[in-house]
Parts: structure tokens; sequence; C-alpha cells
């Protein structure tokens, strides 16, 4: 390979074996990855010549594509890794520049912030770098107090859903997203994103768990409670509302068929919960469902939509993980493409987000109530009763009001109520078959 | 120019001193009076560093065993404001006036109400607070006057006597239809008819208070006058009431209206001129895009009162998380360098709910008025221990608060022994009632009959005198009062939360509420914007302060709580805490951890890692 210059590289055998064998090193390093499989190396970019430098991977792990971004140092010069990076290091490479000590970029401020400037162009002070988080697929971390800069170390072949959605709605104007900076992209594949870091946001769920904490405590009409939630929740409807909004703008609607979504959640929840089938009161809801002559239109959803997808700054509510990429957690509500292929995006009844973020509401009062009230003596689940119906009215009294969201829900007050309730149920079911898989 | 004396000179004791400047009040000559000495200490930016006291001369102690609280009494308990560390009192207006809005409604700006004394004793006052070192300002009311004013008794006459133009007359009472009534439940229109002038009179607040007409050019040399007046004496400013609405233009609101700041800008430049060092806190109870206006480029206000922050302090610990207040400061612009805000947890007024959303302001009345007799206006009439149901962690977590925020804290009188109100008097008088001082008679406010008494003094088992009052405070050291004063004289070690920057401090729990008050650049010049929300450069300067910056961590739950601290920007800053002087654990590189009491906080001197505690455990965790 080429050290001196930037670009994609040609790799040679050798190199080529010995970056593999430092994804290797990573692979093993990395929890939740499986090691031991074989590597293929598929491309390689120097990002960064010279001394500290970058060369950026791309490989076949087992069947799927990892990237690592490997930072290189003179043996002996002084790396100072950020926190939980004792083992940053991963072995050693030697190119025309002489041999390097090689690591893992996101674990080294300095080298870090290089290759931020190098894919989106923005400088930082190394001091101010530190890690966000770190999942199985991708690593974060916070630039100073204003960039979040995201390594995706699980690539995929082509756009990421995710980041299809969420420049998509920036495109539209749909505000209540960490705007977004640049795309790091190679050989069509998404390496990367820098975007706006939300510094000072609470998440949706912990921000719910201090209202519900401070009902349990306090006792009485959660409207009247110190931490009532009521206006927070009418906020998120009305945030859900406009990204809806903003989806249908970005990627256009479907006419979906309430007739075929009464089979499918029918054949969903048969599939996931067959005993809740059996519940007089869902009965009478499907059977209500089976009659209603509606139609109702299909949208890019966000498809997986919860407290915890959500967080609150002091500039208001905003959406912060598009994780599913749209691709959502059931097919309930979906309408098939046009051309009957089966790929492609998902489009289905906004109102099944809708139904994911009630169900959010009613997850996290009666998960409380439980942790808090084991035998129940305490009447801690009327309290969570009261709190999620209050909060649901506030959710969807901010969702309906937008103007706009007309268009996109179907008409009549019966319709919504029956809708919402049966994606709510496939909701539930899916969540309890994830813990009985979990 | 020409300025009105009232027709009976101010009574006046004492022997007749050298008397070089108190005579610019339109030229008139007050024999006897002298003006007082300022104190020396402080600076011209002292109003950004310094602590204020609301003090109601008529409720604070009364002297000659009238039943009223005077200016001797005032004087009396100097001793106890300077044991306290207050900077600088604020006195509710003492003007004579009928009475009939607490004083604000003046009939004569050239004197005291003969219930408080006499100019002298005022004078006597002045040198006395000045010689310890504390600074008055006292009420201006510019927008109006008492209907028993001279000026508006002679304006009624006629239509065409000398002050015939001094007020707002119109024929009908349709002009301006787009300025909103304050005071929404008593008043029903702007406009009053007068039988005797056979017109309409303008009025922005109550209909016995009429507006003074600043399109007179005579009125506005006349009320200048009457602060050269006041200065030349020895205020040390004003507190400028209601001044959003001093003029009237078809097809607008009549609020905050380019003429009423090119007025002030004309007032500033004429107290600047001849009295340097005095202050102007203006009160504009307006969204804070409005407020800031009032500050103009720093050559209007020194002082706004933040309104809409208040609200949202009980707010935020009512719902237990940040974002009330987080908000509010980031709507609130940068303000001149020279400029501070006055923020308060409660005054005289009502807890103003005029700038919160009306569904907060629904959440608000709910959560704090239990009984409707307890609403005033768009507001809620209580004092802050009773609004706090007694709890005393909450009155000191919002202590806390109030004083590490941008700004200068105002305390009401009797807040700092956590004093209760009286809701079954009328108006605003439930939040007015005699200062506490002792079990005694009276609650040792005064020694006159109790039938005598302005106002009754609080007898419930709970926050009446014999309960709660300074005596008692002052024997038990560990009593609100003392734990006030102790904070207080830490505060003033650290000019940072006076003059400082601000800069909020990322924690994913949201009932922490955490910034950072930065030293100022040394550099900054004066008059550049300063914001509240957060500083623009940020973070500490190492290489340019002398003073360190100071963490506040708050935790507005109930409960305990954890803090997980973005902290990068002090890495490796060496936390002290500020009330015990303890070390605790340096920064690290990343997150620092601090858990928290219910309702507890710490504020931390970020020093230098250098003088850290080499054995202190050193990993940013604390154990």
């Amino acid at each position: 390979m080429t050290p001196s210059g930037t670009g994609v590289v040609d790799v040679s055998d050798s190199a080529r074996a010995a970056l593999a064998e430092l994804v290797t090193a990573y692979a093993a390093r990395r929890s939740g990855w499986t090691g031991g499989g074989a590597v293929r190396v598929l491309d390689a970019e120097v990002l960064g010549p010279g001394r500290p430098g970058i060369v950026d991977v791309v490989a076949e792990l087992d069947d799927r594509l990892v990237h690592v971004p490997f930072g290189l140092r003179a043996p002996g010069e002084e790396a100072r890794f950020l926190p939980d990076g004792d083992d940053a290091v991963l072995g050693s490479f030697v190119d025309d520049e002489g041999p390097a000590m090689v690591f893992d970029v996101t674990r080294d401020a300095v080298v870090a912030a290089m290759l931020l400037e190098r894919v989106s162009g923005e400088v930082v002070q190394a001091s101010l770098v530190r890690h966000l988080r770190d999942d199985k697929a991708s690593i974060t971390l916070a630039m100073e107090d204003r960039i979040a800069f995201t390594v995706y170390n699980e690539v995929v072949d082509g756009p990421r859903p995710e980041l299809e959605v969420f420049f998509a709605l920036d495109e539209v104007g749909f505000n209540h997203l960490a705007a977004p900076l640049a795309l790091w992209r190679r050989a069509g594949r998404d390496l990367g994103v820098a975007q706006e870091l939300l510094a000072g946001a609470s998440s949706g769920y912990a921000l719910a768990l201090t209202s519900v904490r401070d009902l349990y405590a306090s006792g009485g009409p959660p409207e009247l409670a110190g931490g009532d939630f009521g206006a927070e929740a009418h906020r998120l409807g009305t945030m859900t509302a406009r990204m809806h909004l903003g989806l249908d703008k970005a990627f256009g609607r479907r006419l979906g068929d309430v007739g075929e979504w009464a089979a499918a959640i029918e054949s969903t929840l048969g599939g996931l919960a067959p005993h809740v089938l059996e519940r007089p009161d869902v009965e009478q809801l499907l059977g209500e469902l089976r009659v209603l002559q509606v139609s109702s239109q299909a949208i890019r959803t966000h498809g997986d939509f919860h407290l915890g997808r959500t967080c609150r700054t002091e500039q208001g509510w905003y959406v912060v993980d598009f994780g599913s990429g749209g691709q959502p957690t059931s097919m309930a509500g979906a309408v098939r493409a046009p051309d009957g292929d089966g790929g492609g995006p998902v489009f289905r009844s906004p109102l099944a987000d809708v139904a994911d973020m009630l169900w959010s509401l009613e997850h996290v009062a009666t998960t409380a109530a439980d942790e808090r009230d084991r035998s129940g003596r305490d009447g801690l689940s009327e309290l969570a009763d009261a709190w999620v119906a209050r909060n649901r009215r506030a959710f969807l009294a901010g969702y309906l009001g937008v103007p706009g969201i007309s268009g996109l829900v179907p008409p009549g007050r019966e319709a919504l109520r029956v809708l919402t309730a049966s994606f709510e149920l496939v909701r539930a079911a899916v969540h309890q078959a994830r813990q009985s898989e979990g | 120019m020409t300025v009105s004396r009232p027709a009976k000179a101010p009574r006046v004791r004492g022997s007749a001193t050298g008397l070089p400047s108190a005579r610019r009040a339109g030229g008139a000559r007050l024999p006897g009076i002298r003006p007082t000495a300022l104190p020396a200490k402080g600076g011209a930016d002292w109003f950004r560093r310094g602590v204020f006291y609301e003090v109601l001369t008529r409720g604070f102690f009364d002297s000659n065993d009238d039943g009223i609280g005077d200016l001797a009494g005032l004087r009396a308990k100097l001793d106890y404001l300077e044991w306290l560390g207050v900077d600088c009192l604020w006195l509710l207006p003492f003007y004579p006036s009928p009475m009939r809005d607490g004083g604000y409604d003046i009939s004569d700006f050239f004197t005291v109400h003969p219930d408080l004394g006499h100019l002298d004793d005022l004078v006597e006052f002045l040198d006395d607070a000045h010689r310890r070192g504390i600074r008055v300002i006292a009420d201006l009311v510019m927008n109006h006057t008492s209907d028993q004013h001279p000026w508006f008794v002679e304006s009624r006459t006629s239509r065409d006597n000398p002050k015939a133009d001094w007020y707002v007359w119109n024929e009908d009472d349709q002009r301006w239809p787009e300025a909103r009534v304050v005071f929404v439940d008593v008043e029903t229109s702007n406009w009053t008819w007068d039988q005797q002038r056979q017109q309409y009179y303008w009025h922005r607040f109550y209909s016995h208070q009429p507006d003074l007409n600043y399109e007179n050019p005579a009125v506005v040399d006349a009320m200048f006058g009457v602060v050269r007046f006041w200065l030349d004496l020895g205020l040390d400013g004003f507190r400028l009431d209601a001044v959003p609405y001093l003029f009237q233009r078809d097809g607008t609101t009549g609020e905050n209206l380019p003429e009423t700041h090119a007025l002030l800008r004309q007032l500033r430049k004429e107290v600047d001129a001849a009295h340097p060092n005095r202050v102007l806190l203006a009160e504009a109870n307006q969204w804070p895009a409005d407020l800031v206006d009032y500050f103009g480029n720093g050559d209007e206000c020194h002082m706004c009162f933040h309104f809409p922050l208040m609200p949202r302090l009980f707010m935020a610990v009512r719902r237990e998380q940040r974002f009330p207040v987080t908000e509010i400061l980031a709507q609130t612009p940068e303000i001149p360098d020279n400029c501070q805000w006055a923020i308060f947890l409660r005054n005289h007024d009502e807890l103003t709910l005029e700038k919160v959303t009306e569904e907060e302001r629904d959440y608000m009345v709910a959560e704090y008025v239990k009984d409707p007799r307890m609403r005033r206006h768009m507001g809620i009439g209580r004092r802050l221990a009773p609004l706090l149901d007694g709890d005393r962690r909450l009155a000191e977590l919002l202590h806390a608060v109030l004083f590490s925020l941008p700004g200068s804290p105002v305390i009401y009188y009797g807040d700092e022994i956590l004093m209760g109100d009286n809701v079954y008097l009328g108006d605003r008088d439930s939040v007015r009632t005699p200062m506490q001082w002792s079990p005694d008679r009276n609650g040792g406010f005064s020694r006159s009959d109790f039938a005598q008494l302005y106002l009754p003094p609080l007898m419930d088992p709970v926050y009446g005198f014999e309960a709660v009052n300074v005596e008692a405070h002052r024997r038990n050291p560990s009593s609100h009062l003392h734990w006030l004063r102790n904070i207080l004289q830490t505060r003033k070690q650290f000019p940072v939360f006076g003059t400082g920057t601000f800069d909020l401090v990322p924690c994913a729990n949201p009932s922490i509420l955490a910034y950072v008050r930065s030293p100022q650049p040394p550099s900054s010049p004066t008059g550049r914007p300063r914001r509240a929300g957060r500083s623009r450069r940020g973070g500490a300067r190492p290489d340019v302060e002398e003073e360190s910056p100071v963490l506040c961590v708050h935790n507005l739950s109930r409960f305990a709580q954890p803090a997980e601290l973005d902290l990068a920007r002090w890495a490796n800053r060496a936390p002290v805490e500020l009330l015990g002087r303890i070390p605790f654990p340096p920064v690290g590189n990343g997150t620092y951890s601090v858990t928290l009491g219910p309702y507890g906080f710490y504020w931390f001197e970020l020093t230098a890692a250098h003088g850290a505690d080499p054995d202190a455990p050193g990993d940013g965790e604390l154990p």
C-alpha cells in the first residue's frame, strides 16, 4: 500500500494479511462480536498519512461486513488513550514509513479528532473528545460539546436505512433531530456520521420515569402531581405528528387496506401470542377492526418508536434514534410496495408508531408500579392506570392537533381508536416475544 | 426647567448642615437636608455582585409604637441586616400615598409618607446604611400617580389648566384597544370616565392611578427632577416600577415602545452624568426577548428583573426536572457586560404567572393554590415557606439555585426565617404582614396595641411569631437563618457567582440541574453582550483567570439521585466543596459522578489540579 498518499489504496497481499490480523485482534476485543472467523479485507483507505496516521479498513468477518479505522503511531510515541482504552493497542504494522503501533482510532482522542476533520472538515480540541456510546455495531464519540461522531463498525452494502430516513427528514425541514453535519461514505457504504450533539439531553424514558416516580410517591390525580407529564406528552405527540408529516413529504404515501391490516394483525397475534386472541376484549376489538369501512394512508414510519428513541433538551423533544431504519417491529399496518417484490422500505400506517409510543407510556408506568408494589397492596397499579390514561390523552391531543395530520390517519374517532388499540396489541405481543427470546 | 413642588414643604428635623446638591429638583431648596456619603466599597458594578433585600418599611420595625413600621425602625435594624450580609436594600414606596395600592399610588414625589417618619429620618437611615457599606434603592413609579396627586387634581379641573395635558385624556374609551388590561379581575378597561372634566383618562393599572403623559416635555422634566432629588439625597438608585407602559401608540399594545426606550436612555444619561455608580432596576414583566431591550446597549437600565425565571424555578422542583429552568435560560438572550439580571424567589407581589403559558399557569395554580382566596390577579399570593409546604430542604435548594444562577438575588424580607403568610388579608397584604422579630408581643415588631397594627402579625401555630422569629433563629445555629447567612458569606467570597459566565453541564438525569460559573475573560470590553444561557467561549480558561470556576450541582427531586456530569472541559480540575471546603476527587477525562440526597446540592470550586490533595481518591468516581 502507499501510505504517503490518501485515498483508497490497493492493498498488497502482505498488507492485506497484516490488516486482516489487526481486524481479527480488534474483533476479539470487541464485546458482543464473535471472533475467530475468517477475515477478508475488502478495501482500505489511508486517511492520515505519516504518524500519527489513520488506515481505514472494511473487511468481511464471517458473514458480515465490519469496518475498523486503525490509528498508527510511531513506536514509543506517546498516546493518551481514552478511559477504558487500556487494551486499545492491537498490534504493529510496517509500511513505507516504517513500523507503527496500531490501535483503535476511537480510543485515541488526538487521532479521533484527526479522523473527524478528515471526514467532515470539523476541527475540534482533542482534549474535549470522550466516549459517548459503545454498542456492538457502532461507537459514538462526543467531540467538544457540539458534535456526536458515530463510527459504524458493522456496515452494509449501500446506504444505511436509518441514515436515509434521518437525512431525508432533515432535508424536508423536520427539526426535531440532532442536525447532521457530515456523512462518511465510501464505496457506497455508510461508515460514519457526524451530527449535532444534544448536550444536556435526557432520554424520554428517564423523563417519564421521573413523573411516574413522583406520582407513586405523592398519590392523587396525576394532573395534580408535581411531576405531571401531561404537557410533555402533548409536546411529544406534536413532535410525532411533525415527524410523520416529514416522512410523508420525504418518501410519499400509499393507500392502505384496513381489511388487509386486520388480517395481518390477527395473524401476527396468532403467531406471537395466541392466548391474547382468547381475551373477550381483544375478540371484540378485532371484531370491530374487521368491519371498519375506512381506508387509510401508509407512510415510511419510524418503525420502533418508543420513549427510549426520544430525548428532551431545553430546546424541546428530539428523535434520537432511527435504529430500525424504518423497518418496523412488525408488519401490522404495512402496505406492500406496488411492484410487489417484497423488498425495499416498508410503508405502514402512522398509527403504528402512535401505538408504539402509547404502549411505551403504558410500559414505563406499569413496570415502575410492578417494581415498587409487587404485592399490589399499595394500589400503584391504579395510579399507573390514571397516569397512562392522562398521558395517552395528552399525547393523542398533541398528535391530532397538528395541522395536516388528519390527512394521514383514518377519519373518525372510532376508526382511530380501533386501529390504534389493535396496533398496540401487536406491539405488546412483539415485546413479550422479545422478552421470552432474550 | 420647571418642576412643580408639593404645596406643603417636607417636614425636616435635625440640624442643617452643608447642602450642596439636594437642590436641583427644579431649583427647589430643602433647608436642613444634607446629602449622605456613599459607600466607598463596591466599584461601578457593585450591583452585579451584590445581594439585594426587599423590605417593606411599614412592616419591618415600629420605632415609635404607633403600630406602623418606620424609617427610624428600619435604621434600628441595620445591625441585623449587616449581620445577615445583604449588600443593598430595596425599599418599597415610602412616599405619601392614599395607600390604595401598597404605596404605588404616589401623591407626592418629594417627601416620605408621614406614617414612616420624616425626610431627615430617611437621610439618617441612608447615612447609617452607607457607613455599614449597605446601599439603598427605592421604588419609583414613573408610569402614573395617585388620583390624589396635586398634578392630577389640577389636571382634572378643566381642559385648559396648566396641568391639563400632564395626563392622558380622551373623548371616548375606544382608543388603543390592543392594550391589555393588566388587573383583569379588578378593572374592565384602561379608560375611566372623569365626571369633573367630562373626559376619559388612561390608566394601565387601577383606575385610581392615572398614567402620566410623557408626550409632554414638562412631565419628563418633572419626573427627571424627582430622580435627581432623591439621588442628590443619597439614594443609590431606583427600582423603576411598571416601565413598559410609559407611552401609547395607535395599533400597538402600548408596551415596550421605542419611545419608552428612548426616554429610559435619556434618564440613564442624566443619572450617569451627575450620579455615577447608581443603579436603575427595571420592573418589566415581559418575556426575555423583550426584557433585554431594557438594558439597551448597556445604556438603559443597569438591571432588570428576570420575571419568567421565577415561576419556572417552582415548576422545576414540582416536576422534579430541570427543563422548565433550562428552557427559559436558553431563551434568555445575551445582555451587555455592564448589566445584570435581578432574580428572586418571591417578592411583595403575587407569584407572577403572566409569563408562563396558559397550560403551565393552570398547572402552577393547581399545584400551589389550595384555596381560591390565595389566587390574586394572574398569580399566586403566597410567601416562600407556605408555597413549599414548609419544606426546609426545598427552601435551601431553591436558595442555592437562586444564589448561583446568573443574576443578583433579591431576598424578600422575612423569607430568611421562612415566614408564613395570611391569605385572609385583602389583595396583596397576605405577604406584607409584620416582620417577626421575637416571640414577644406583636412578634417584637411594635409595642403598640394589637388593634393599632397596620396588619396583624401571623399567630398560627406553624408560621406564627411564637414559632418563627428572628430571635429564635439567631439562637439556633442550625436554623434556616444561619444557613442562609452562611451561604451568603460563601457566595460573597466568589464574585464569579455575580459576574461569571454560565455553562450548563450535560447530565442525562433530568432531575439534575448542573452548571459551571466561570470568570469572565478580563479583557472583556464593557458593553459586550453576555448571555445567561451559555457562554460563547464556554468552559474554563485556566490560562487567564485568577479565580476558579464554580460547579453547581442541584438535585430537584425528593429522591436521592445519581449525577453523571460531563466535565470534559474542566478535566483535571480538583473540586473543593464550598460550604465545608472539602476536597473531592479530581475530575478525570470523562464523566464525573456524584450522588445527591433528596433536594441536595453541591457547590464546588474547580481548583487547578496541582493544588489537589495527592492522597485523594483519584479516578473521578466517588466512593
